[in-house]
């Protein structure tokens, strides 16, 4: 019936070609100008199909919703190429211990300001904050040679050194195993 | 008058003379003792030992840091008014024991009061006060002193020159990680100062307040309590019980905040409430900086 209906409808194209110049960009008008409808060559079963639902495709939006807790790094063993170490994997024993931060680096940060007075912070501090001062110092010391000062405040347990000492201490930090 | 402000004030005065004569030492009736006195009844059940033979009934979903281990506490019924407790409970260090920052619970707790205020005080100025248009006398002349106009700010009457223009918004919002850190630290001195308990279920026996008024007293847990369930449903009878006490309150998880935690004595979580709580406060820890407002879907928010 599908198949008769078609020929029938391209059998009448073909006879009214030479009669109107319009067939190729109208190809519907000479259908309709003898009367047939023929808005598509469909069956028409599948003209009155039931709407289907799929929730299958959503799985294509999901994958593309982004995460919002940070990961954990992959297993390493030393220092990676890009200089990143990871923590030990036992905490060192110390009085003291400094947590990495939620990028997983190590709390080592400088500050300026008014345009000269340059610092560096050690932030996430937790237990015997003055025996880190110490440490601190006498590392410090070591390094530069002179006695530093420095500034515990023990409420946010963060430790101020005077100078831009970053790299120094985050190289000790990561050696001692934080 | 002064007669009667001295009838008003001695008659007292024989009372608390008569006290300070008399052999035993009896507490002065006009005694007020601050709350958070350590009461020797409170003390008597001390946190669990190391070789307890309870079952622990929760262990902490969440990973621990490797130097910090986790808390253990009872959890107790509130089945019978003297039961002893079912078990053990982990609980997350950094949630339970974070340190003592009073500046965050202080700086948390103004702000709750004052983000929501907007003063609705407002006074007229100068050009709002009907009249004074005109200039009440000639400049010179009536040998009175020079005026532009009745309502200004010298006069009596006139507008107020720097009075409140309300309304005023006192809005302000701290940051969220200062906020979460408020809560962990309020349940760490709660836990801390033994006023923290931990409880199955909310499913008491009778819908009665004074029931609970009574466990409560039994137990010592204070003069106040805060109860924190997770989820719409709560049980029919401690809404009904709860519901005519001022002192006794009952707030679903997410209505929890520091202001009650201070206001309340004791508070009483349920073993739900506190798996809640550890994942909502501990993912504050490990998120990235918001791509886009949180209130939109992420793949893994807690």
């Amino acid at each position: 019936m599908a198949v008769s209906f078609s020929l029938r409808s391209s059998v009448l194209r073909r006879a009214l070609s030479g009669a109107f110049y319009l067939h190729s960009q109208t190809p519907g008008a000479p259908a309709a100008a003898t009367g047939l409808r023929c808005v598509s060559n469909a069956a028409p079963e599948q003209r009155k199909a039931a709407i289907i639902e799929s929730t299958e495709e959503y799985r294509f939006v999901e994958r593309l919703i982004p995460p919002s807790r940070i990961p954990a790094p992959p297993k390493h063993v030393g220092v990676t190429p890009s200089g990143w170490s990871p923590p030990a994997d036992s905490p060192p024993p110390l009085p003291y211990m400094i947590r990495r931060s939620r990028m997983h680096n190590v709390p080592v940060y400088t500050d300026v300001t008014n345009g000269s007075r340059k610092l560096t912070l050690v932030r996430k501090v937790e237990g015997d904050i003055w025996a880190l001062e110490k440490d601190v110092k006498q590392h410090l010391k070591e390094v530069t040679g002179e006695e530093l000062p420095t500034q515990v405040n023990e409420v946010t347990m963060t430790l101020k050194v005077k100078g831009h000492f970053e790299k120094e201490l985050k190289d000790w930090l990561v050696s001692k195993g934080f | 008058m002064l007669r009667f402000s001295f009838m008003v004030c001695g008659r007292g005065a024989a009372k608390r003379f008569a006290s300070s004569f008399s052999g035993e030492s009896t507490l002065p009736p006009n005694l007020l003792l601050p709350t958070n006195l350590v009461d020797p009844a409170r003390l008597k059940r001390p946190p669990p030992p190391a070789d307890c033979s309870l079952p622990v009934l929760r262990k902490c979903d969440a990973v621990i840091p490797a130097h910090l281990s986790p808390l253990q506490t009872w959890v107790e019924t509130l089945e019978k008014q003297d039961s002893e407790p079912l078990g053990l409970t982990q609980l997350h260090p950094d949630v339970f024991a974070a340190p003592p920052r009073l500046d965050i619970l202080y700086d948390v707790e103004t702000w709750q009061r004052n983000f929501k205020r907007i003063s609705y005080a407002n006074t007229k100025v100068r050009s709002e006060v009907r009249g004074g248009g005109r200039k009440p006398w000639n400049q010179k002349g009536s040998g009175r002193a020079r005026h532009g106009s009745i309502r200004s700010p010298i006069w009596r009457g006139g507008g107020v020159a720097h009075g409140p223009r309300g309304p005023n918004s006192y809005y302000y919002m701290l940051p969220m990680k200062v906020r979460v850190q408020g809560l962990k630290v309020a349940l760490s001195s709660k836990m801390a100062q033994e006023y923290l308990h931990i409880v199955d279920s909310l499913n008491i026996p009778t819908p009665d307040s004074q029931y609970l008024l009574d466990l409560i007293r039994h137990r010592h847990w204070g003069e106040s309590l805060l109860i924190v369930d997770v989820g719409e449903e709560f049980p029919e009878n401690i809404l009904q019980a709860t519901a005519n006490l001022k002192t006794v309150n009952i707030i679903p998880a997410i209505g929890l905040n520091v202001h009650s935690m201070l206001k309340h004595e004791a508070v009483v979580l349920t073993l739900e409430t506190v798996k809640f709580l550890e994942d909502k406060l501990l993912w504050h820890d490990q998120r990235y900086t918001p791509l886009y407002p949180f209130k939109l879907p992420y793949s893994d928010f807690p």
